[in-house]
């Protein structure tokens, strides 16, 4: 156990850094003195630097040892039931996902200190995306589920204020809510799972639900309990990928300026659902009802997402849903079990479509440059599209893609619509209800500014 | 039946519709593709209106901004930037005999426009008056923006023991003055409110139901579709048959109805014009039809086509372009027509009309939804005694009258004083500060041309260099005579008169170089004379092979099998790139350099000589040696070099190239229509070089002196590099010349990249010289970099003379160089053809930049970071918006939005003779849209036109002169600086005319 002394110093100066970093802009801001351009920049440079470097060598120097060890920092309140303690589970599979996090959000703090150099919100995006790393790293590195909840909301949060960074305009605050309105059910069911993990295992330590297989049965999470947890499980981790039926936000969410966008959609958020999925494999594997749910809603989503991409004609939609087809086949292989293939497989995707949204406003410059290296135009293929040989197949089909399946209308008329009706209904209810209780009130104009003079 | 369809779609020119759209399609922007982009004045539907009154008007029926916002106007005021002196010059211009009449009792008519042009009066209605009114200081103290003397009113006050309390009660007595005053005048005039268009409109107004948000996501969708050239792996089937033909096969499926809960109607009425066999135009009518629009001769229907039209005007706007110049998009099987996009949007529109009536519970007829709307639109409310007080009592403190005075007002008086307060509204008093500020930008650079000592290079010259006008160009060869003061330079539009389509070794497809205005009609190759051979061959290869794998990475990327084969095994590999151009630009900019000179064709020459060959696009392939001859004629006349003649001339086209820049070509040469000009300049050398050009040249009496040679090159202007073509054929003799040319332009070229670097936050002010280049080439590298240059940004002046007048003028970038010798044209004709090249394009440039700023996200297309390239054609906003037009607030922040002042050399009834017969100069000139102005090097004086015709121009500051060279004035230093003379330290000699030494106050 000697070894573990550095290991838990290096996890929280992992972790502890850019929750400094975070708690340091976000302060300054609230009490409206934030820093100048240039120190925000560095700081975050520096703090995701280090992050990035500590969890790297505990990567190196634990990673390949195997097994899975719980760090405990303490509790902070206790209940009559155990209580609410910082504690991470690290693993090979955690600290490889963090340390990508932190890279990642390196590259990005520094692509976005130039990109919105001058930008009125730029010291907003700063701790928003300060907010975001800390969340990532909560999320990699949870080891009960309080810290997992806590990292997910900030995920959760930070994407939504960031879609809605241009506030000035009205298109992006409709998409923002629309983000967090399917982030919120999401949110819903992962919180059911973990009531009902504490309720059948009677802790909430996640060492029971990521620790292996043999955790898992002797914790009594089997049959039927494993399958409901592992089902809600699932619905969080579609809501937060973009998995079928939520798929529509995802487009939606390309609002915010081209890094947030890239750090999100392309690299980091639209994987947190995989990552917990590969986590929560242990579980799903007593549960082949969920797992097979997971399987098929993988597939699904990466032959929809396939298909819709294929038609976008503006390069964030087009990315967005090439993000998808990747992660619905990623959540494909969790489900059939091939863990070390997804995650390669995720990491892989998380660096690469980085790379291509972060380059998306290059898109004429590239795709000219391929043309004159070619030395023709690229061809124009319609490839399986011409497949289809009936025209009327054809012409549906396009339209289903180009409607991206419809599921925008579906969800204003299944979800949308009857919410705002009864939303209204309890509005007519209050005002009723006021009018009835309370004594009726005008508007006090003060006119003129005679009885103003003392 | 549809065939049917798409062939009324292009036909009908006489229909009446057709003309209206015609008509209502000038209102739309008229940028084409992106990556073609071409400067031009936003508002040129407007240029028959005097300027003034054309960007109130557009801004009425456009929504946008005419000037700056007022608070701008007000800092610049503070600033020094805006002189009083010009504000009154300006009043008593503007009110000429009527400024002495006597308002109200309160004073002058100019008085007391004077008083609320220098210190306004803050708007404030409604809910927001009553906070200001609560919650501010404004009914306890006297404004403290106003100077003493407008204060007097007050000025007891300061005797008495508490202070305070009496200010207090003094301005709420005037305030109650002015309360009872307002309540004892007549009723207030209404301002006539403009009545809803559109069916939305009324809808909006009336029950905040926005249908536009309904339907615009699906058919921008449809849209961007329709006209990708590209980015889309799958096209749209049945493009060809139009987008109203296209979109009738498309939508006729059941499944349209899922477009949104809104869409319940819309298959069935695409199935109504698909079973009526109706076209375009057959579509709109029956669409008006139904929707209670009268027929097409009538103004209500021209206001209604408009404002659907304005809708959605970037992309209407992209289809009109595509529909005029459909040669300039790649792809070809689209027939794009504005009617056909008008069809489409009526009947959404018709399909969430239905569901909205069915919302609000309208049973009738659409055609009568209108009607019925109208009688539930609430009347306007009435300004409010607090409302029609509040300017009153601004305008009792500006002009220092007590609540005594305010007393004796009659409702006349207040009647008078409002009706002073309507004509000297809001946007007149941006209007004449607007004027002022630009009187006084203009003013500095006449003052500072009236001064300046000519300066003519004595003996011959060791080299010549030609470059574009462009006012980038001015710092380059500003720092190219300090570092080589026996070099002479000249400025001539950077297409150098060669107009031809041209085709790169290394191009897939040729591409037009020359001004927007001429359709080429020669084409010219870029050949590899030893492309043939090994090094050749093996280098196209490698070119390929890297295109390929490019092309199959960007495709793979996006499908299901290949993409997660390739993200699995390669993933990990992007990490190097993303790694190298976010964090190392530079670095990843030479590795780009070594691997493209690495792969590049090998020794190219360009194929001149007129071929027999049919070409792929022009009507010819090459030049025939007469129009060599005439080209080079043109030009050498148009700069004036025609006798001392030096061994070398450089002719220096430009271009740009940046990363991650979709408006990259915004930052190209705009006489090239937007492409880069080093082929052009390569050109122009190697047709003065020839023999036989030569030869026919010496024939109509214009000598080359045999030991001159041209050396074309191009100059980046992002990057600072300067690539010359061609010069291995330089002969032994010239060589000498050519060395000293380059050590100057290698010198030139990093001094300028510092001068640049003044204007960029991000850099230090006191940055080192020797770091400068590489920083201008880290950002032409950058990934993260939403400002490579700042393009034409700062343009004000363009100087349309010898170079000899502004040489050793420090010009700040600001100024368009176009060289003309008056002494040599004394019928005007070269004049007539400068001008007619030049002003255009300068107007253009100007006049895009002046609406991108002042309206940045309504004529121009808002802040860089969140564009989304959509069709190869322009960017959105975000996920989906309309198509953003104009440039981008990174482009255009550190500019001023000023008229361009266009100063002639030459005589007076010259260059008004030369205007009067050019009618599209005469138009911009008249309705002031550029400011015009003649410098006569002989007397000296300045005329500028004005409205009574030409005014000399009575020089106000004194022209400072600098010691050193241009660094030693602007290092340090941010901001727009004044002109200043900059001698060198051992020429300065004390001078006659008051100029001295040293930075001016």
């Amino acid at each position: 156990m000697m070894s573990s002394v550095p290991l838990t110093s290096l996890v929280l100066v992992g972790v502890g850094s850019p929750a400094l970093l975070f708690a340091l802009l976000g302060g300054l801001s609230l009490v409206n003195r934030p820093l100048p351009e240039k120190w925000t920049g560095r700081l975050t440079a520096g703090s995701v630097t280090i992050s990035c470097a500590a969890l790297s060598v505990a990567l190196a120097a634990y990673g390949t040892t195997g097994g899975t060890r719980l760090l405990s920092y303490g509790a902070w309140s206790s209940s009559h039931e155990g209580g609410i303690a910082i504690e991470f589970l690290v693993d090979r599979l955690s600290l490889a996902f963090a340390a990508l996090s932190a890279a990642i959000v390196g590259v990005v703090s520094a692509f976005s200190n130039r990109y919105l150099h001058r930008e009125p919100g730029y010291n907003r995006y700063f701790v928003l995306l300060a907010m975001f790393v800390t969340g990532m790293l909560l999320v990699a590195l949870a080891g009960n589920v309080a810290v997992l909840f806590i990292g997910w909301e900030f995920v959760g949060l930070s994407s939504a204020l960031l879609v809605a960074f241009f506030h000035e305009r009205p298109a992006p605050l409709a998409n923002a809510l629309r983000v967090l309105a399917v982030y919120r059910i999401s949110d819903a069911a992962m919180l059911s799972a973990a009531v009902l993990l504490r309720h059948a295992a009677g802790t909430d330590s996640l060492s029971l639900l990521f620790g292996g297989a043999g955790a898992v049965s002797t914790a009594g999470l089997t049959g039927v309990n494993a399958t409901i947890i592992g089902v809600l499980l699932i619905i969080a981790v579609a809501g937060k990928s973009a998995l079928l039926p939520f798929s529509s936000w995802l487009p939606r969410a390309m609002e915010g300026p081209t890094p947030s966008s890239a750090v999100y959609y392309g690299s980091l958020s639209i994987h947190a659902g995989c990552f917990l999925l590969l986590r929560s494999a242990p579980l799903l594997e007593q549960a082949p009802a969920a797992r097979l749910l997971a399987g098929t809603l993988g597939a699904a989503t990466a032959v929809f997402a396939g298909i819709t991409t294929r038609v976008q004609s503006d390069a964030k939609s087009s990315l967005a849903y090439a993000s998808l087809t990747q992660v619905g086949i990623i959540v494909v292989e969790i489900a059939i079990g091939w863990y070390t293939i997804a995650f390669v497989h995720l990491a892989g995707h998380a660096c690469f479509r980085l790379l291509q949204f972060l380059s998306a406003p290059n898109v004429l410059h590239d795709l000219h440059g391929m043309e004159d290296a070619i030395g023709n135009r690229a061809s124009a293929s319609r490839g399986y599209l011409d497949l289809v040989t009936s025209d009327r197949a054809r012409r549906h089909l396009y339209l289903f893609a180009l409607e991206r399946g419809f599921l925008d209308s579906l969800l204003d008329r299944v979800v949308v619509e009857p919410f705002t009706r009864f939303a209204r209904q309890l509005t007519r209810l209050d005002a009723w209800l006021c009018d009835a209780v309370l004594p009726r009130r005008r508007p006090i104009l003060v006119e003129g500014g005679e009885d103003r003079d003392e | 039946m549809s065939h049917h369809a798409s062939s009324r779609e292009s036909s009908a020119p006489d229909h009446p519709l057709t003309r209206v759209i015609d008509r209502l399609a000038q209102l739309l922007p008229a940028q084409g593709p992106i990556s073609i982009f071409i400067h031009h004045n936003t508002l040129h539907a407007f240029e028959h209106l005097p300027f003034e009154e054309a960007v109130e008007r557009a801004a009425d029926r456009l929504g946008r901004e005419p000037y700056l916002p007022e608070s701008r106007y007000r800092e610049k005021l503070a600033a020094g930037r805006i002189l009083v002196r010009d504000v009154e010059a300006l009043l008593v211009e503007h009110l000429g005999a009527s400024g002495t009449q006597d308002v109200a009792g309160v004073g002058s008519r100019l008085e007391l426009w004077r008083a609320i042009v220098l210190h306004g009066i803050p708007a404030a209605t409604g809910r927001e008056l009553l906070w200001i009114l609560d919650e501010t200081a404004s009914l306890s103290r006297f404004r403290t923006d106003l100077p003493a003397n407008a204060r007097s009113a007050s000025a007891a006050l300061s005797e008495s023991d508490d202070p305070v309390r009496e200010e207090r009660q003094a301005v709420r007595r005037l305030w109650n003055a002015c309360i009872e005053a307002v309540g004892g005048a007549g009723e207030p005039a209404l301002p006539a409110a403009a009545a809803p268009v559109r069916h939305r409109d009324w809808l909006r107004a009336v029950h905040g139901v926005d249908t536009d948000a309904w339907i615009h996501p699906p058919l921008i969708r449809f849209l961007a579709g329709y006209l990708d050239q590209g980015l889309a792996h799958w096209s749209m089937p049945d493009r060809s048959r139009g987008i109203h033909g296209c979109f009738l096969e498309i939508y006729h499926s059941p499944l349209a109805a899922q477009c949104g809960h809104w869409a319940r109607s819309l298959p069935w009425h695409v199935a109504g014009d698909r079973h009526a066999g109706r076209g375009a135009l057959g579509s709109i009518e029956h669409s008006l039809t139904q929707l209670g629009v009268p027929a097409a001769d009538n103004d209500e229907c021209a206001d209604f086509l408009g404002a659907e039209l304005l809708a959605l005007q970037g992309w209407a706007g992209i289809v009109h372009q595509i529909e005029g110049r459909p040669d300039r998009v790649p792809a070809r099987d689209l027939t794009v027509t504005l009617r056909g996009y008008l069809a489409v949007r009526l009947l959404f529109e018709r399909a969430a009309l239905d569901e909205a009536a069915r919302q609000l519970g309208f049973r009738g007829p659409l055609s009568e939804l209108r009607a019925w709307l109208r009688n539930h639109l609430p009347a306007p409310p009435a300004p409010t005694a607090l409302e029609r007080a509040w300017p009153l009592f601004h305008v009792a403190q500006l002009c220092g009258l007590d609540a005594s005075m305010v007393d004796q007002w009659t409702a006349r008086h207040v009647a008078e004083l409002e009706s002073e307060l309507r004509e000297l509204d809001a946007v007149r008093q941006r209007r004449i500060l607007h004027q002022a500020f630009e009187r006084a930008i203009r003013h500095r650079l006449y003052d500072a041309l009236v001064h300046h000592a000519p300066r003519a290079l004595p003996g011959r010259p060791a080299f010549q260099a030609v470059f574009c006008i462009d006012e980038r160009e001015e710092s380059f060869r500003r720092h190219l005579e300090e570092v080589e003061p026996a070099c002479e330079t000249f400025g001539t539009p950077g297409f150098f008169n060669v107009a031809m389509y041209h085709k790169g070794a290394s191009d897939a497809h040729p591409r037009p170089l020359c001004p927007v205005a001429i359709r080429p009609a020669h084409y010219v190759a870029e050949i590899e004379p030893e492309g043939d051979r090994l090094t050749g061959r093996s280098r196209r290869l490698q070119r390929r092979a890297a295109g390929f794998l490019g092309y199959n990475v960007h495709l793979g990327s996006r499908l299901p099998v290949r993409g997660a084969l390739l993200m699995t095994a390669f993933g990990w590999v992007a990490l190097v790139p993303l790694v190298l151009r976010v964090v190392f630009p530079w670095l990843s900019s030479r590795w780009r350099r070594v691997q493209e000179s690495s792969i590049g064709p090998v020794r190219t020459r360009l194929q001149l000589d007129r071929k027999d060959t049919p070409p792929p696009i022009g009507s010819h392939t090459g030049f025939t040696v007469q129009e060599m001859a005439d080209i080079v004629r043109r030009v050498l006349e148009d700069v004036g070099i025609v006798s001392s003649q030096s061994p070398l001339v450089l002719i220096v086209g430009h271009g740009s190239i940046s990363l991650n820049n979709p408006h990259e070509s915004a930052h190209d040469c705009g006489a090239c229509g937007g492409g880069r000009g080093g082929p052009n300049a390569r050109a122009f050398a190697q047709m003065a070089n020839d023999a036989r050009v030569r030869r026919l040249l010496a024939a109509e009496g214009l000598t080359i002196d045999p030991a001159t040679w041209f050396v074309g090159a191009q100059r980046n202007s992002c990057n600072n590099e300067v690539s010359l073509f061609d010069e291995d054929l330089v002969p032994p003799a010239c060589r000498p010349a050519l060395e000293r040319a380059s050590a100057a332009i290698d010198t030139a070229r990093r001094r300028e990249a510092h001068e640049r670097c003044r204007r960029f936050d991000a850099v230090p002010r006191w940055y080192p010289p020797v770091a400068a280049l590489a920083h201008v080439e880290g950002r032409a590298a950058d990934l993260a970099q939403p400002r490579p240059e700042y393009g034409h940004a700062t343009n004000a002046f363009c100087i349309i003379g010898r170079r000899t007048l502004t040489r050793g003028l420090f010009l700040d970038r600001r100024a368009f160089l176009a060289s003309y010798d008056p002494t040599r044209d004394e019928d005007g004709a070269i004049l007539a053809r400068i001008a007619a090249a030049v002003v255009p394009v300068v107007a253009g440039i100007s006049l895009e930049y002046y609406f991108s700023y002042v309206d940045p996200s309504g004529y121009g297309c808002g802040t860089k970071l969140p564009h989304n390239v959509t069709s190869l054609l322009g960017v959105m906003d975000g996920a989906q918006s309309d198509l953003r037009t104009g440039l981008p607030w990174q482009m255009v922040e550190i500019h001023e939005p000023t008229r361009l002042a266009i100063v002639v050399e030459g005589p007076v009834d010259r260059v008004a003779r030369v205007v009067q017969e050019n009618p599209d100069i005469e138009r911009l000139v008249r309705n002031r849209w550029i400011w015009l102005s003649c410098l006569d090097s002989e007397s000296g004086g300045l005329w500028e036109l004005r409205s009574t015709g030409f005014v000399q121009h009575t020089p106000g500051h004194p022209l400072a002169a600098v010691a050193g060279d241009s660094a030693s004035w602007y290092q340090g230093k941010r901001g727009f600086l004044p002109p200043v003379a900059i001698v060198q330290a051992s020429r300065l000699r004390p001078r006659a005319d008051g100029a001295k030494a040293g930075p001016p106050a």
